[in-house]
């Protein structure tokens, strides 16, 4: 709670005319003793001493700075007290227009504009007032890492984490390690120039693991459970002697893959006959030395299988469509849900592996051209040569060799004939379809994650054992964000390697470092009591008032990322360093017992309130609230004012730290305050969704349909409350999607509440 | 159903980068090359087919394909290929390849495809001439310099022409006439596809399109033009057009002035009136043409030998067929003028030496001409003839 803040206006970033003086003024007279120092300062960036001094001398507890957006020069302000910005430049006096869209005149404000710039100013004081600083919720940060799977990734993760100085427990379920790496003994590039076959000397790899001190091994072992949170998890670990159990901080999951089921590749042959083989058995084969055919083909194009499964998934459809009636009843019939294990694999896999079969196939062809000095004549046949990035030196290199003959070609038949196969070749580049004679068919091996089929970390977390959502992304341990890719959606636990996307062994090797960073970095963050990502650094958590708490359970189920936990009746419990710190809990509850220090439900009420709503809805025009992901809709709002795009004036934009923590109350509160109409900008979501909480605007869009109700009751239309989305580039659509929202709340006339 | 089964076939693609195609694996089929080339036309364009046929193997694809021969080589293709890959140096070397599994007997085309091949082409003029040269030694009473009665340097002493050089050369000629022949006999049904052509439309005699093809390709160069006038591709690359055409026409001229020659030589025996005898006197109207020839050969190889020079390596290169033809017309003329200029200088011992290495030079760009790079001049315009008459197959 600021008792005593200094407000401080920064002339040379506002500029439109306004008289900052008199902001200043009215700022003091409104406020009185709680804004102990309002000021207008030449140019803000160098009145960092003075505001100093001012917090010493006059002993502010608060500093309210007024001018360009906190996304601007933010880290200039690094005051020992509670911080907070106005935003009167990017989302103020950029983004002013008159409601006529006549020209503005920049030698003197508009009124709506001192209108607009002191309801701001006002926003900004009370949201400090009502806002405390945070107190850190530190753990120990124990200094191990938990390594699952012992593979190609999880041994470079052993490796990296132990030369970061982190103490290393690796968990590996076979009697050996390596994984899949044993099979391949000459691998694609690992290293510039990228240009030729590598030998992994895994046995190297392994001694080294294996002789490390920092490192503890578990062969022949699985996870049993994992509990606790980021920087204190307790891990036990089932092994052949009994389970064991560890103290982590953090954990990397690198369980790796399985190789799809043969059934899915039958239509091309696979099981049928010797002679068609999958990539990874040809691997095996050419290890062995079994490889004698003359003439091979390796088939990237499996449209065959493709389309046998969806005739084989028409044939069934009449029959499918009554089965979710019938899963879903068990459900509904017992109070304590019985979690199984749904089991995610699918031809798709084979899709998504196409870029390592792509890599692998031009590796085996080209290995078995320079085995037999180019006797041997392999024959790619491709739908999508896929090699991702630098590896395209490796294609141009394996693709030289004499032996190796490429088109891309629809694979329509591959039949045995005469001792040998027949592969029938349409749509080639060659110009002409043809029929290949081959002593050897190879077919793509499918990737399918482990945890598409397993659940590999039985997490003990009140959302159950496993990932939650694994069905989005088929199974695969992959996550949301573009710049995260290791980040899951339990804090804590990174995903690297195959688990996480079909990988070639390089881009396992960069993924197992990446992870271990991120593990580091999460162990560091929990010691320090602040969110790891990507809120990085917020020291605030939720708290909840458990007195008025009803059990209802909504914040433990809503939660995206698992972080609580609750008792038999249904008190939650917080877990704070796996939480993210989205508010999500706070939207959802309906008795508003959470809070955090310096975001709460009051607050953001109270800001909503501050807003002078005027009378008379024609002459002056409406008010709209718009509560703006801070995330995406914000940076969208500043872009757009940045580059002279502006919106309505009778908007006032709140940033949320997700549209999911937007609680139904605020709207109440601003329905009940006379606002015209609220509108809820977040992300865009579906496919390509980007919400750095998951899925907060579609909880929001849930939520809105009650509170849509709740309007109706009390004779509001409920079209004054619109969700609409936006993506952050979107910065040039942004000023017409508001518009056009601010003309249909003027169409609509005003809000029946204002002036109550 | 039964579709075509291919058989790759991996010696001829070893036999294609022998031939100058060492890049060809390189290409990935992107097609640029067939939007850089300024003649390709847009149905089926080349050189991206020939390129894949020739990763593959496809041995009777490529002899069949009759857009190898449409191509002029400008090397727009490999100035833009991103992969260097040199479709045009494919193209060549496919041509070059071709010839050499034509032409009948394949041995000489397997001499001519490596310079390992070079002494027995040279030994054969070689030992023919020196026999020549000993015979006649033994008529001028065992001299092998001999001095005509008016003390003048006659080669015609050495090398005379009625029992010697005619025979010889008319023989060379004619004989490589008619290998030439089945060569282009054996091309054109390659290109035939199987079954019955028929041309729908406006027909031509086939004298009319071999006019045609001559004026534009030989007499006025005019594809050149096409070819050099392609997309830009911010690369420089000297021109071939005027080397080219200088070459050509220096050629004919050449011709004319022979035939000339053999006309009034042979013709003056029943018709004194048009007889005249070599040496001509340098003021002779035909001793001038011939050598405004000379010069015009001497200028257009200078100019296409700095062209080959200058050419980077990074995008075109030169193969032995390249440099062996620049070589074999650089020695004849080379020899030509300087057995005339040793002639006149009156340096005897020179003047028969380098007049026999003329000789042997120019018996080899003749007897050889069926398996050697110059060998387009004749399946080009077979090829040309071909694709007017009855289009692209």
């Amino acid at each position: 709670m600021s008792g005593k803040i200094g407000v401080y206006f920064d002339q040379q970033n506002i500029g439109g005319g306004l008289d900052l003086e008199a902001l200043a003024a009215q700022t003091s007279a409104k406020w009185g003793d709680l804004t102990a120092v309002v000021k207008v300062v030449p140019v803000l960036a160098l009145a960092v001493d003075e505001i100093r001094a001012d917090i010493e001398a006059q002993g502010l507890d608060g500093v309210l700075l007024c001018g360009a957006s906190p996304r601007v020069d933010g880290e200039l302000y690094r005051l020992p007290v509670q911080v907070e910005h106005v935003n009167l430049r990017e989302q103020c006096v950029q983004a002013y227009k008159n409601p006529d869209r006549t020209p503005v005149d920049s030698a003197s404000a508009p009124e709506l504009l001192t209108l607009m710039a002191r309801d701001y100013v006002n926003m900004g004081v009370v949201k400090l007032q009502k806002s405390e600083a945070p107190e850190p919720a530190s753990v120990t940060g124990v200094q191990r890492i938990l390594v699952i799977g012992g593979g190609w990734t999880g041994l470079t993760a052993a490796l990296e984490a132990a030369a970061t100085g982190y103490e290393v427990v690796l968990v590996e379920k076979a009697d050996k390690l390596g994984g899949a790496a044993n099979n391949i003994p000459m691998a694609s590039p690992l290293v510039s120039p990228w240009t030729d076959k590598q030998p992994t000397n895994l046995v190297a790899k392994v001694s080294e693991v294996t002789g490390n001190p920092k490192i503890k091994i578990h062969m022949n072992a699985h996870m049993e459970k994992l509990e606790g949170q980021p920087g204190e998890f307790k891990a036990v670990i089932g092994t052949l002697s009994g389970p064991v159990e560890v103290e982590v901080g953090a954990v990397v999951l690198a369980t790796g893959w399985v190789a799809l089921d043969q059934k899915y590749l039958a239509p091309m042959g696979l099981g049928k006959s010797p002679m068609v083989v999958d990539a990874a058995t040809f691997g095996k084969m050419l290890v062995a030395d079994q490889v004698k055919a003359n003439r091979i083909a390796f088939v990237l194009d499996t449209t065959m299988a493709e389309q046998a499964v969806a005739k084989a998934a028409e044939e069934s459809a009449p029959a499918g469509d009554e089965k979710p009636a019938a899963a879903a009843a068990p459900e509904a019939e017992e109070g304590e849900e019985v979690f199984v294990k749904e089991d995610l694999e699918s031809l798709r896999h084979l899709s998504y592996s196409n870029a390592v079969n792509s890599v692998g196939m031009l590796r085996l062809a080209n290995t078995v051209c320079e085995k037999t000095n180019d006797a041997c004549q392999a024959f790619i046949l491709y739908k999508d040569m896929t090699v991702p990035g630098i590896l395209e030196r490796f294609y141009k290199k394996m693709q030289e060799r004499l032996g190796v003959m490429m088109t891309k070609a629809d694979v329509t038949d591959i039949r045995e004939a005469g001792g040998h196969m027949v592969v029938e070749c349409k749509n080639t580049l060659l110009g002409m379809d043809f029929d290949l004679d081959v002593d050897m068919v190879v077919l793509p091996t499918g990737l399918v994650p482990t945890t598409a089929k397993d659940v590999t970390i039985h997490f003990d977390y009140r959302q159950g054992p496993d990932f939650p959502d694994l069905q989005l992304f088929d199974g695969f341990a992959d996550s949301n964000y573009i710049c995260f890719p290791y980040e899951t959606r339990r804090t804590g636990v990174y995903a690297a390697g195959c688990v996480r996307q079909p990988l070639t062994m390089d881009a396992c090797e960069e993924d197992a470092k990446g992870a271990v960073l991120k593990a580091v970095q999460c162990i560091e963050a929990a010691s320090h009591g602040v969110s790891v990502h990507p809120r990085s650094g917020d020291l605030s958590y939720p708290l909840f008032n458990m007195v008025r708490c009803t059990q209802c359970k909504r914040c433990t189920e809503e939660c995206p990322f698992g972080a609580l936990d609750d008792d038999e009746k249904g008190t939650p419990r917080l877990n704070p360093t796996r939480c993210r710190r989205c508010g999500t809990c706070f939207g959802a509850c309906p008795e508003r017992v959470i809070s955090f220090a310096n975001y709460n439900i009051d607050q953001i009420g109270s800001m909503i309130r501050e807003v002078q709503v005027p009378k008379d809805f024609k002459k002056e025009g409406p008010r709209v609230l718009i509560l703006a992901c801070e995330n995406d809709a914000y940076p969208a709002l500043d872009m757009a004012g940045e580059r002279h795009k502006p919106w309505s004036p009778y908007c006032r934009i709140i940033p949320v730290r997700c549209l999911g923590s937007v609680n139904a109350i605020w709207v109440s509160d601003a329905m009940s305050k006379g606002y015209d109409g609220v509108m809820l900008l977040g992300c865009k979501y579906g496919d390509d969704y980007q919400c750095h909480f998951v899925k907060g605007s579609e909880i929001c869009a849930k939520r809105k349909e009650n509170i849509a109700e709740t309007l109706n009751r009390l004779g509001v239309e409920p079209e004054r409350v619109e969700l609409l989305e936006v993506a952050i580039d979107e910065y040039d659509k942004v000023p017409a999607i508001i518009d056009g929202f601010v003309d249909r709340i003027v169409a609509m006339g005003p809000n029946p509440f204002k002036g109550m | 159903m039964a579709q075509i089964t291919i058989k790759p076939d991996l010696e001829f693609v070893r036999a294609l980068e022998e031939a100058g195609g060492e890049s060809l694996k390189k290409c990935y089929q992107c097609a640029t090359c067939s939007v850089a080339c300024p003649l390709s036309p847009a149905n089926a364009p080349y050189p991206r087919k020939e390129m894949v046929w020739a990763s593959w193997g496809l041995k009777d694809k490529l002899r069949g394909d009759i857009d190898l021969w449409l191509c002029h080589n400008c090397g727009n293709c490999s100035d833009l290929c991103p992969r260097g890959a040199k479709p045009a140096d494919l193209m060549g070397a496919a041509r070059n390849v071709i010839y050499k599994d034509l032409t009948e007997p394949t041995v000489v085309g397997k001499w001519m495809s490596k310079p390992s091949g070079l002494p027995i082409l040279f030994g054969i003029p070689a030992v023919i001439w020196l026999v020549v040269w000993w015979i006649r030694a033994g008529f001028n009473g065992g001299q092998w310099f001999p001095r005509a009665a008016d003390g003048r340097i006659v080669f015609g002493q050495v090398f005379y022409g009625d029992y010697t050089i005619d025979p010889i050369f008319i023989l060379t000629f004619f004989g490589a006439l008619f290998i030439l022949a089945r060569g282009v006999m054996k091309l054109w049904a390659l290109f035939k596809p199987e079954g019955k052509t028929t041309v729908i439309g406006k027909t031509k005699c086939w004298i009319w399109h071999l006019w045609d093809v001559l004026w534009d390709e030989v007499i006025t160069h005019r594809k050149f033009d096409d070819c050099e006038n392609g997309p830009a591709t911010g690369k420089e690359t000297p021109s071939r057009k005027y080397g080219h055409f200088l070459l050509v026409w220096s050629f004919v001229i050449l011709a004319c002035v022979t035939a000339i020659v053999a006309f009034a030589h042979w013709g003056g025996k029943v018709m004194p009136v048009i007889h005249f005898e070599t040496p001509m006197p340098l003021t002779f109207p035909v001793k001038i043409l011939a050598n405004i020839g000379a010069l015009m050969l001497l200028l257009g190889l200078g100019f296409l030998t700095v062209r080959r020079l200058r050419l980077n390596p990074k995008f075109q290169g030169s193969n032995w067929y390249d440099w062996y033809l620049l070589g074999i017309i650089w020695l004849v003329a080379v020899t030509g003028v300087l057995s005339q200029c040793f002639r006149l200088a009156d340096a005897i011992v020179p003047a028969f030496l380098v007049y026999y290495l003329h000789l042997v030079f120019v018996w080899m760009l003749f007897a050889y001409l069926p398996w050697s790079k110059l060998g387009h001049f004749v399946y080009r315009t077979a090829a040309l003839l071909y694709a007017r008459m009855y289009g692209r197959s």
